[in-house]
C-alpha cells in the first residue's frame, strides 16, 4: 500500500511579541498519521477551538509552512516548490470552508468559480470543456450547471451554496478534500444531506476526506477514523466509533460527556 | 392554565417593509405567532437560520426599528400595565423595566462588553442604577453574584479581552441576572462556545434560573441544548410557529412533519441508523409559498396545504401544532 498523505511529527509554532516580550506558541505538536492511497476514508479531526485543528488543515493545504517534521503527499513535499508543482498539488488537494457565504465573492457569479477551477486545475482548454467538467462535478452533488448558471451567492441557500463549494472542489478531480467545519453553518434540515454526501463521495469516487469538526455526533455517524486534539497535541486516535463509544483519555471522555444528546432524559440532564 | 403567564404573545406580526426606487418588498419575518411563557419556566425556540427567531425576540423586547414594523398583535408582559406593549412605551418607564425586570443574554459576548471598560465599570454602568445603595454595597453584591457563577472577584479588574470566551459569556450572564429580573431573553448564548464550556454555562443558566424563579426565553438552533435545558419548546419555520409544547412531548412525539424530520435527522453517538436530510431548501421569506409554508418540502402535503394556511390547533395538553395533516380539535 502506498501512502496518499503522510504526516510525520508535524509541528507548527508561531512567535509573538517584540524583542522583550517574545514568546512561542506551539499550535501543533508532533502530529503523525497516514492516509492510504487505495483505502478512501473519512478522517475526522476533533478538538475545541484553539486546539490546532485549523492550523493543521492549513499546513496540509500548503497554505502554511511546517516548522518541524515532514508532511508529504504521495511522497512529495506538500505545496510544491515551483509554480507548476504547486498547481499540480492544488489539483490533488482541495479545501471546503466553514461558511460558504464567506468562501464566495458576493460580487461574482458562482459559475465563474467552477469554470476557473476547471480551466486552471481540471485541464480544460476551452469554455465548453470547462462547462462540461463543472456540470459533471455539480451532478455529483445533486445540482446541475443550468440550475446555477448566472446566479450570485446571495440567491442560494447555505446548504445549496455549500454543495456548490463541494462541487468546485471536485472539478479538479482531487485525491483528498480538506473540509473545515463544513456543516456548522448549514441549517439543521440540510446538514445531514451534506454529511451523507461526504459518505457518497468516499464510496463512489474513492475520495479521502479530512473532516474537521467539533461535532462528535456527526463524526461518529460518518467518520472511519479520527484523532482528538487538545492544545496542539493528539490525545487519542483510532477507529471513530470505537474511540467515541469508549474514550480512554480524560480529555476525550470530558468531550464525549459534554455532548448534549437530543433526547429528553428527565428535566435535569444538566447540572 | 391556572397561573397567569409572565409573557403572552398574541397573534404577533412584524414584517420588514422596504421601498427603494419604487420596488416594494415586504418580508413577513414574524407571522401570526402566539404563545405563553409561564413564571419559572424555560421556553425554548428552535428553528433554522432566517426562520425569524431573532426578529421575534426583537419584537418581543420592543426593539423595533425600520425597516421592521409591527403589523399587529401584541406581546404583553405581566409586569407591564395591562394593554401596553414595550414597543412605544415611554422611555422613563422602559428605563425602569429594562435590566431590573427584563434582561438579555446576547450571543457574541465580545460585542456586548465594552472593550475599553473594566468589568467593574461595566457592571456599574448596567446595574448600579437599579440596585442603588453605596458603592461598597454594590461591590459586595457584585462579588457575591459573580461567585455564584464561579467567577473570581479578580475578573472585575480585567478588561474583556483578558478573559476567555467562556468567562466572558459567564460575565454577560452575571450581568443579565444581577438585578434578579423576572424575565431573561437569551439569544443563542452558547453557540460560540466549545462543547465543554457550553455544558458548564448551560448548567449555570439553569441553576441561577431555578434559584431566582425567573422565566427564560431561550433561542438556539441546537436541538441538543433544547433537550437538556428547556421546559417548553416552540419550533419555528419560515416566520411561523409550527409546533409548541412541552419539550419532552415534542422530542418523544413530534407531530408536525418538519419537527418530526428535524428530530429524526439528528445523529446520536452510539446509534448508526442512516439519517437523511430534507429535500428542497428553506423558503425565501420575501416570496413565501402559498398556504402552509412547509408544503413544498412536506411528504404529507395535500391540496389544502397549497391553498390554505394551517392554524395552530390543540392536539394534547399544552401541545399545539399548525398542520392540516395532523388531526386535532380546533383551539
Amino acid at each position: 500500500m502506498t501512502a496518499l498523505l503522510t504526516l510525520n511529527n508535524v509541528s507548527k509554532s508561531f512567535t509573538r511579541g517584540g524583542i522583550l516580550s517574545r514568546h512561542r506558541i506551539e499550535a501543533v505538536k508532533n502530529v503523525s498519521f497516514t492516509l492510504e492511497n487505495n483505502r478512501p476514508e473519512i478522517f475526522a479531526i476533533i478538538g475545541e477551538s484553539g486546539s490546532g485543528k485549523t492550523t493543521l488543515a492549513r499546513m496540509i493545504l500548503g497554505m502554511q509552512e511546517v516548522s518541524g517534521g515532514s508532511l508529504t503527499l504521495e511522497g512529495n513535499r506538500v505545496g510544491g516548490r515551483t509554480r507548476k508543482e504547486r498547481l499540480a498539488f492544488m489539483a490533488k488537494v482541495q479545501p471546503i470552508f466553514q461558511n460558504p457565504f464567506e468562501a464566495f465573492n458576493p460580487l461574482k457569479k458562482i459559475d465563474y468559480y467552477l469554470l476557473l477551477t476547471a480551466m486552471r486545475f481540471g485541464g480544460a482548454v476551452d469554455v465548453a470543456e470547462a462547462e462540461a467538467a463543472a456540470d459533471v462535478a455539480l451532478r455529483q452533488v445533486g445540482l446541475s450547471l443550468s440550475e446555477i448558471r448566472g446566479r450570485f451567492p446571495h440567491e442560494m441557500s447555505g446548504g445549496q451554496l455549500q454543495r456548490v463549494a463541494i462541487a468546485r472542489a471536485l472539478v479538479s478531480k482531487p485525491r483528498l478534500i480538506i473540509a473545515d467545519e463544513p456543516v456548522s453553518m448549514v441549517d439543521a434540515s440540510l446538514r445531514m444531506a451534506i454529511v451523507n454526501l461526504f459518505g457518497e463521495l468516499r464510496d463512489k469516487l474513492g475520495l479521502s476526506i479530512i473532516y474537521i469538526t467539533h461535532d462528535l455526533a456527526t463524526a461518529y455517524y460518518i467518520a472511519d477514523r479520527l484523532i482528538i486534539m487538545q492544545k496542539g497535541e493528539v490525545v487519542e486516535a483510532g477507529a471513530a466509533r470505537e474511540v467515541l463509544s469508549d474514550p480512554q483519555h480524560p480529555y476525550s471522555r470530558q468531550l464525549r460527556d459534554a455532548v448534549l444528546s437530543p433526547q429528553v432524559t428527565g428535566s435535569l440532564s444538566i447540572q | 392554565m391556572t397561573t397567569q403567564p409572565i409573557l403572552r404573545v398574541d397573534h404577533l406580526k412584524a414584517h420588514f417593509r422596504s421601498s427603494y426606487f419604487g420596488v416594494y418588498r415586504e418580508v413577513p419575518a414574524v407571522d401570526d405567532i402566539s404563545f405563553d411563557v409561564a413564571p419559572n419556566e424555560i421556553f425554548g425556540l428552535a428553528g433554522e437560520s432566517s426562520s425569524g427567531k431573532t426578529t421575534l425576540m426583537k419584537t418581543i423586547a420592543g426593539l423595533i426599528a425600520p425597516p421592521l414594523e409591527l403589523i399587529g398583535g401584541k406581546a404583553q408582559f405581566s409586569f407591564m400595565p395591562p394593554e401596553t406593549n414595550l414597543y412605544g412605551a415611554d422611555p422613563a418607564q422602559l428605563a425602569r423595566i429594562r435590566w431590573s425586570k427584563l434582561s438579555y443574554i446576547m450571543q457574541g459576548s465580545m460585542n456586548v462588553l465594552n472593550p475599553l471598560r473594566q468589568i467593574r465599570s461595566i457592571f456599574r454602568d448596567f446595574a448600579a442604577v437599579h440596585i442603588g445603595g453605596s458603592n461598597s454595597d454594590f461591590e459586595t453584591k457584585t462579588v457575591n453574584h459573580l461567585s455564584r457563577l464561579r467567577l473570581d472577584p479578580s475578573v472585575l479588574d480585567a478588561y474583556p479581552h483578558e478573559l476567555s470566551g467562556g468567562m466572558r459569556q459567564r460575565v454577560t450572564i452575571a450581568l443579565a441576572t444581577i438585578c434578579r429580573p423576572d424575565f431573561i431573553i437569551a439569544d443563542e448564548p452558547t453557540t460560540a462556545l466549545d462543547v465543554i464550556v457550553q455544558k458548564e454555562v448551560l448548567g449555570m443558566i439553569r441553576s441561577i434560573q431555578r434559584e431566582m424563579g425567573s422565566s427564560v426565553l431561550f433561542v438556539t438552533h441546537d436541538m441538543g441544548v433544547h433537550a437538556a435545558l428547556t421546559d417548553k419548546l416552540g419550533i419555528m419555520y419560515a416566520g411561523c410557529l409550527v409546533e409548541a409544547g412541552r419539550t419532552a412531548d415534542i422530542f418523544n412525539a413530534p407531530q408536525h412533519p418538519y419537527t418530526r424530520h428535524l428530530i429524526h435527522s439528528l445523529p446520536r453517538i452510539g446509534d448508526t441508523v442512516q439519517r437523511t436530510g430534507l429535500t428542497g431548501t428553506p423558503p425565501n421569506l420575501a416570496n413565501p409559498p402559498s398556504g402552509c409554508r412547509f408544503h413544498p418540502r412536506c411528504p404529507l402535503a395535500s391540496d389544502i396545504c397549497r391553498t390554505e394556511r394551517p392554524m395552530m390547533r390543540q392536539i394534547a395538553t399544552e401541545h399545539r401544532v399548525a398542520c392540516h395533516a395532523v388531526a386535532g380539535d380546533d383551539a
